[in-house]
Order: structure tokens, then sequence, then C-alpha cells
């Protein structure tokens, strides 16, 4: 049966463009089964981040949230996961621990070959732009940015990087997507 | 008189009350984003004035905008108020559909509405859907340019046909393991996408399919996707079959003039006191009756035919020539 949904709607690792789901969104295929489309996690969204599929998706995700991190980051305020009716976005805590537990929206990568700082030019913006300094992502030598694997995803630096194309994106976590249907 | 006549103004006044809110909720939190920013000077010229605007209306009851405005979120589909989240008996069966299991967090969000369906029946209809508003008003539309002449649809089609529609609508849920009746739901459309315009900018794809049924209602059948087609009816007319609150008309009043058949929305007859899971206790035949013929029961059964009214020729021909029919239903009266 998820073979046909799968043929119905674009899975999350064939998805045609980069997107997240809200902070703390269950994996891929159980997000979908959950959420009911109602909105609220938008509406309550202070830094208005999370949009709204149409059928570009397929039709499986229309009107789920997403997150385009280049256009706007997540500010990790965790409203939505509280109000969720579903708990397709689970509710975590605004705290350190909690949301480094509980939040996997995806992962920063650094293009070294378009990062100011790896090219000479000191710059640093996305170190200070990160909401979880120096445990997510440490500045080194030129304020070279280094992404621990504690990074939860949430865009604020691909945003605020002033490279373009940008030099760090957040890769979506598709292997966790796609953990149950493997 | 009867003061049930005056409940179908009160009827208005809520699918009002309903829908403003859905308006007014996006003007709000387009408000609290511009209070999280903290820019009021970067402001463009209209959100300078939404902000004034939403800023004298609610600082009488928010100390802060930011957080206190969050208590009331949502629409009729799923909606949270002040902790209290409650949530469509249609989105809970959709996703039982879509997950194949029930989330029981979710589904306790649903229970009230389901009680209160199963004592005043599909009365969600009638008196909160935000599409019914439009609906409504789509009908009085329709009674205008039938007026002026042009030709408006008077299809009558079979009304189990939304019980099918639902079940259809589950079955793709469950292939394509999301919840897709909120798609074809036309008061998950409304709120949503009255959303979508104020605070997204633009209408989304619900907006083109909620316009179809607006032209198949006025083209095709009167109020055809409620009578025949919305799942959400047909869940709602389930859960409100053995419903405890009925209307039924007093046979000894009535003159049969038949105003209540052609007011009644849903193509009901409470004529001959044919209500039936269909009726959405909306008043409508209450506030049109000349006779106050009409009023309410409470009981698990509609009321069993009467026959005509008392004060119609046919009641009253049929005393004097004997008629055999109206002649029993006399007896039966007396």
């Amino acid at each position: 049966m998820a073979g046909i949904g799968a043929s119905m709607g674009t899975r999350a690792a064939e998805a045609p463009f980069r997107y997240l789901r809200p902070p703390g969104a269950r994996v891929e295929d159980e997000f979908l089964t959950h959420c009911i489309n109602c909105g609220q996690c938008g509406e309550v969204c202070p830094n208005r981040c999370i949009k709204f599929f149409g059928r570009e998706n397929g039709a499986s995700s229309m009107d789920t949230p997403y997150i385009i991190p280049r256009e706007k980051g997540c500010v990790l305020c965790m409203k939505c996961g509280e109000v969720c009716p579903t708990d397709a976005i689970n509710p975590v805590p605004r705290e350190l621990g909690a949301i480094l537990a509980g939040v996997k929206m995806g992962h920063a990568v650094v293009d070294e070959r378009l990062c100011l700082s790896f090219q000479g030019k000191t710059c640093g913006v996305c170190y200070r732009a990160c909401p979880l300094q120096d445990v997510a992502i440490t500045a080194g030598r030129l304020e070279q940015p280094h992404v621990t694997d504690k990074c939860v995803g949430c865009g604020l630096c691909e945003r605020s990087c002033i490279q373009l194309p940008q030099a760090i994106r957040i890769i979506p976590d598709y292997e966790k997507y796609d953990k149950k249907s493997a | 008189m009867s003061l049930w006549r005056h409940l179908n103004k009160l009827r208005w006044v809520s699918l009002t009350i309903v829908f403003a809110m859905l308006v007014a909720l996006p003007f709000l939190h387009l408000y609290q984003t511009y209070v999280a920013a903290h820019a009021y000077d970067l402001l463009a010229p209209d959100e300078k004035r939404l902000y004034d605007m939403m800023e004298t209306l609610t600082s009488p009851f928010v100390s802060d905008p930011a957080e206190d405005l969050d208590n009331i979120k949502g629409n009729t589909w799923s909606g949270t108020f002040w902790g209290l989240q409650l949530s469509d008996p249609l989105a809970v069966l959709g996703q039982i559909a879509a997950g194949l299991k029930l989330y029981w967090p979710f589904f306790l969000t649903a229970i009230i509405p389901i009680i209160l369906t199963m004592i005043f029946g599909r009365f969600f209809c009638g008196w909160i859907c935000p599409a019914t508003l439009l609906y409504e008003l789509n009908s009085n539309f329709a009674a205008w340019i039938r007026w002026a002449g042009f030709k408006v649809g008077n299809r009558r089609f079979d009304p189990r046909l939304k019980y099918l529609v639902l079940a259809i609508g589950l079955v793709f849920s469950a292939i394509t393991g999301s919840v897709l009746v909120a798609s074809i739901y036309p008061p998950a459309i409304v709120g949503r996408e009255i959303y979508y315009l104020i605070a997204l900018g633009g209408f989304g794809a619900g907006a083109v399919f909620f316009a179809g049924t607006l032209l198949f209602d006025l083209l095709v059948a009167r109020r055809g996707f409620c009578r025949y087609l919305c799942p959400g009816g047909a869940l709602y007319s389930l859960l409100g079959h053995y419903r405890l609150v009925r209307i039924r008309r007093i046979v000894e009043t009535c003159n049969d003039c038949a105003k209540c058949n052609v007011v009644c929305e849903f193509g009901l007859d409470p004529l001959r006191d044919n209500f039936g899971q269909e009726c959405n206790n909306c008043t409508a035949c209450i506030s049109v009756c000349p006779t106050d013929a009409m009023t309410f029961i409470l009981s698990p059964r509609d009321y069993p035919k009467q026959g005509p009214g008392h004060l119609g020729k046919k009641y009253l021909r049929g005393a004097q020539t004997g008629d055999q029919h109206d002649a029993q239903t006399m007896a039966d009266v007396e």
C-alpha cells in the first residue's frame, strides 16, 4: 500500500526542491499520515518561516507545512509543536537539551570552495547567526565554520550566508526520512 | 408566537461570527509577527495601519500580544482555544485512515464535537461551517438571478451519494498515506484559504475546488455539494442518526402551505414529517412557517407521520367528501 502511495505522492528523497519540515516533525512518512493540514503551525510561527505546499510536491504533500531555509530560517521558538493537534510536529520544550534530542530538520554543510573564510576573507556570519553557537557550529581560523553533528538544521546560517549561491546549506535529513521505507 | 422562530436569525449571527473569526485570526497572526520583529519603524505604511488597528482592538484584552494572542488559533477543521484543542470528527477519521491506526491524543480533541453531534445532529453544517455561510449566500444569489430570468440548477440526486464520497475519500487517504479528505472538505478548505489569502498573499489550489462547488450549487443542484457530496456532512449525518434534538411539525396548526419544503436548504420534506438524519436543525422551516406549526422535540426518532395539516384544504375537503385516506387521518387525530 505504501508503494502505491509513493507513486501518487513524491517522496522526500525525490523531492523537486530542498525543503525542511518544521522543528520536531516526525519522519516524513509518519508526518504525512499525522498532518491534517489545519495550518495552525503556520499561524503561530512568529517568524513566518512556515509555508504550505500547493501541488508542487505531489498530492499527499498538499497543504502540509514546509520551510525553505534560504528564504527564512526557523528561530527554534518551538511554538508549532506545542499547537499541533496531531503531534505530526512533536512538542519539544525550548531548552538546549530537549532541542538537541528532539529536533532533526537536517544538517548544515559548508562548501569550502564558496565559503569566504575558507578563501582567506574573514567572514563568520553563519557562526554568528547560529542559535546553538559553539554547540552546533564552531569557528576556526579566519572564522572558518565547522559544523558539528549536533546541528539541528534550523537554517539560520543558510539564511544569513552572504554568498550567492550560498556557501552553507541545510541538507534535509533524507536518511531519517527513508529509514522506514528502506 | 413561538420564540423558536427567531433561532434562524441567531444561526446567521453564529455563522457570521465564525466566518469573521476566520478572517480576523490571520490579521492577528500578522500583527503578532510584527510585534515579534520589534521593528515598527521598518513596517510599510499598510503594515503600520494594520499594526495600529490590531493594537487598538486587542490592547484592552492582552498585555503581551506575541504570547497571549496564541490562545486562539486555527479554524473549524482544528483549533485551539486557551489550551482546549477541538477538531472536526472527519479530521480524526481521515487521520485514522491515513495511518491505519488510532492516535488517541488526537481522537480526544474530537470528543466534544462528536457528543454535540449525537445530541444536535448535523448542527455543524447549519450553525458553524464557514462554507455554509458562502453556500447559503450562493443560494440566495441563485434565487435572485432566477428572479432576473436566468436558469439555475435544481436537479436532485440521491443524498446517499455523499456516503460513497466519504468512503472513497477515506480509501484514498489510506492509499496515499496522507489525510486527503482535507482537500475535498469545504470548511477545511475555506478556513485554510482565508489564511493563505491574508497571511501568505494568495489563494492555494483549494480555492479553485471551492469555486467549483459554488458553481455546482448554482448551475446543477441547489446546495448540491452539502446535500449529495460532502464527506463531512455524511459523517455528521451518520453520527446524528439518533440525535436527541429534532424538529417536528404540529399537525393541528399546519395549513399545508409547503413553505417549509421550499425553504429547506437540504431538500428535505418537513411537510410530510420526513426529516431523517440529513436534517441539520437549521430552523429555517421554523422561522418561515406562517402558523407556527414547527417546534422541537427531544426524541431519538422522528415524530411519526401525521398526514395533512388540519388547517389545510386537503384535510378540510377530506372531512367534507369523506375521502378514505383523509378520513382515516381524521380518525387518527381523534
